[in-house]
């Protein structure tokens, strides 16, 4: 797609050094936020002391599902609708996140590694608007 | 601490806006036929009552973000009492009960009535729809996409991973749900429906597929409550609550309820849910062992094989095949959902915790009909809501 692109919520995720979200983590117990959490939620860490982190990299399948029928708004899609996998990723960063597949579900199975990547999820306007996704490694 | 007696139950049949059964009543209309049927199980009348306690949403409600207590109040008599409007999503009618529960237990009032109701807006739940990037839902919508059933269907798919559990199993949940809901005159759905016809409904959100799903409907429930020595005035040997309880979401829950979380240790369920029902077995002095029937919470048929296992009532991994050996009938080992449960019933938010308490009420006094469970003795129900909510009760004879 040689159209412009931008991101479907600004400030969530970035392209540059790599496709990343950009969340937090808590540096006394390593708990990892996203998006930022503006203090830690650990009930059993003794003080919350939060750092700017970008998470990106691979991940394996915890579980999908598939979006039969469009969701309603705010979603937005390009019509006519495809449905799409939707996957359950722990990542090896230590984030459990959601987000669309870019692949079939045929190909998809519960396990199967997979790497993060910024693609679009609708066009608007001549333009391509991206978020997060998961492609199969 | 009082004991706390079930003195009245009512239930308006559930039905979906612009049929015969609910056609276009408000929620305060469902709710008085409700609350009327309780009175006269109960033997009251509405002057006795001493407080409300509603269960309230976002949904529905005349005196603006959902007051439906107030409604009720005025539209019964406007007697002055206190009214507590409770929020907490699919979980607002158990946390209604469990605050009249305790304001009767501990002496602040004889005798209190909980009430539930709604009328809802077609389709999916949605969220606000407010495009607020501060708001995690908006996100998910916006950046994912992901339809409130798909978070039910990710749990099912896992399933099918760690227990082998086939979309055909799946689909037996609903054939037996919907087997039982034809003695049940307060269903939605009172027709039964074969593994043919469940497999032949279209995916909402793969694995899960349309007969699976609960969908939305309105009604209302409504029971009175009192002190075991006021009960004594009305009834010689009315139902009992052994225990009310009350929990939300543990920070190690790792279900996918928002955009992201960390990646847990161990296994991931419902942590409220579990909590909640082990918290209740705990101050009842009551075990799985000892529960003569379960009311949970299906949203879909997922529920049903993951919860049972999940609290103890069998072990991981052994639900499929009790329901294969109809285990989970009224008659079997360990019934489930002997009212027919959501997936029959249709989901009217608020109204669900205060309608599980009428179910077990009847089938504690042995008025359940075709759908009774032989000789039961102690009732569990839990539900859980929007926000990590979680409530249980437990009612015995
Ligand atoms: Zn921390």
């Amino acid at each position: 797609m040689s159209q412009q692109s931008s991101p479907c919520v600004p400030g969530l995720f970035t392209e540059e050094g790599g496709a990343r979200v950009l969340g937090n983590r808590c540096v006394t117990c390593n708990t990892p936020y996203f998006p930022k959490a503006s203090a830690c939620h650990n009930p059993r860490c003794t003080e919350s002391k939060m750092e700017d982190a970008a998470f990106g990299g691979k991940g394996v399948i915890w579980s999908y599902s598939v979006a039969d029928f469009p969701p309603p708004p705010p979603h937005k899609f390009d019509k006519p609708f495809k449905p799409y996998v939707i996957g359950v990723i722990d990542m090896e960063n230590g984030l459990r996140i959601v987000g669309q597949l870019v692949d079939p579900l045929e190909k998809v199975q519960v396990g199967a590694k997979v790497e993060l990547v910024i693609a679009p999820v609708y066009h608007e306007d001549d333009k391509a608007y991206t978020s997060w996704k998961f492609k199969l490694v | 601490m009082q004991e706390v007696a079930v003195l009245g139950v009512g239930v308006h049949r559930f039905g979906k806006t612009g049929d015969d059964i609910v056609g276009t009543k408000s929620v305060t209309q469902l709710c008085r036929h409700a609350v009327d049927m309780a009175l006269k199980d109960a033997g009251v009348s509405w002057s006795q009552i001493g407080a409300v306690t509603a269960a309230s949403s976002r949904f529905s409600g005349g005196k603006g973000w959902g007051l439906n207590g107030n409604d009720v109040v005025e539209d019964m008599g406007s007697t002055g009492i206190p009214v507590y409007n409770m929020s907490a999503g699919c979980a607002a009618g158990g946390n209604a009960f469990n605050v009249g529960y305790s304001m009767v237990a501990g002496g602040i009032y004889d005798m209190v009535l909980v009430v539930g109701g709604e009328v809802m807006p077609k389709g999916m739940i949605q969220t606000s729809g407010l495009e607020d990037p501060n708001d995690p839902e908006f996100l998910r919508q916006r950046c994912v996409g992901m339809p409130g059933p798909s978070f039910w269907s990710t749990l099912a798919r896992r399933r099918m991973f760690d227990y082998g559990t086939t979309e055909e199993q799946y689909a037996k949940v609903v054939v037996k749900a919907r087997k039982i809901s034809v003695h049940n005159p307060f269903a939605r759905f009172q027709k039964e429906v074969s593994l043919a016809e469940v497999l032949a409904s279209p995916y909402v959100s793969n694995p899960l597929r349309l007969f699976e799903i609960c969908p939305v409907s309105n009604g209302a429930a409504a029971v009175v409550i009192c002190s075991k020595e006021k009960a004594r005035q009305f009834s010689a040997n009315p139902v009992m609550v052994a225990t009310s309880a009350v929990a939300t979401v543990d920070f190690s829950d790792a279900l996918p309820r928002g955009l992201s979380g960390p990646v847990p240790a161990g296994p991931s369920f419902h942590t409220e849910s579990k909590a909640v029902v082990l918290k209740a077995f705990e101050q009842a002095g009551i075990g799985p062992k000892d529960v003569s029937f379960t009311e949970l919470q299906d949203n879909c048929c997922f529920y049903e094989l993951a919860y049972p296992e999940e609290w103890g009532l069998c072990a991981p991994g052994e639900a499929e095949r009790l329901l294969d050996a109809g285990e989970y009938a009224p008659t079997g080992r360990m019934p489930i959902n002997p009212s027919g449960g959501f997936v029959s019933f249709g989901e009217a938010t608020t109204a669900m915790g205060v309608w599980q308490i009428a179910e077990l009420t009847w089938q504690l006094r042995g008025q359940s009909g075709g759908r009774q469970v032989p000789g039961a003795k102690v009732g569990l129900c839990q539900t859980n809501g929007l926000g990590g909510n979680a409530t249980a009760a437990i009612l015995k004879r």
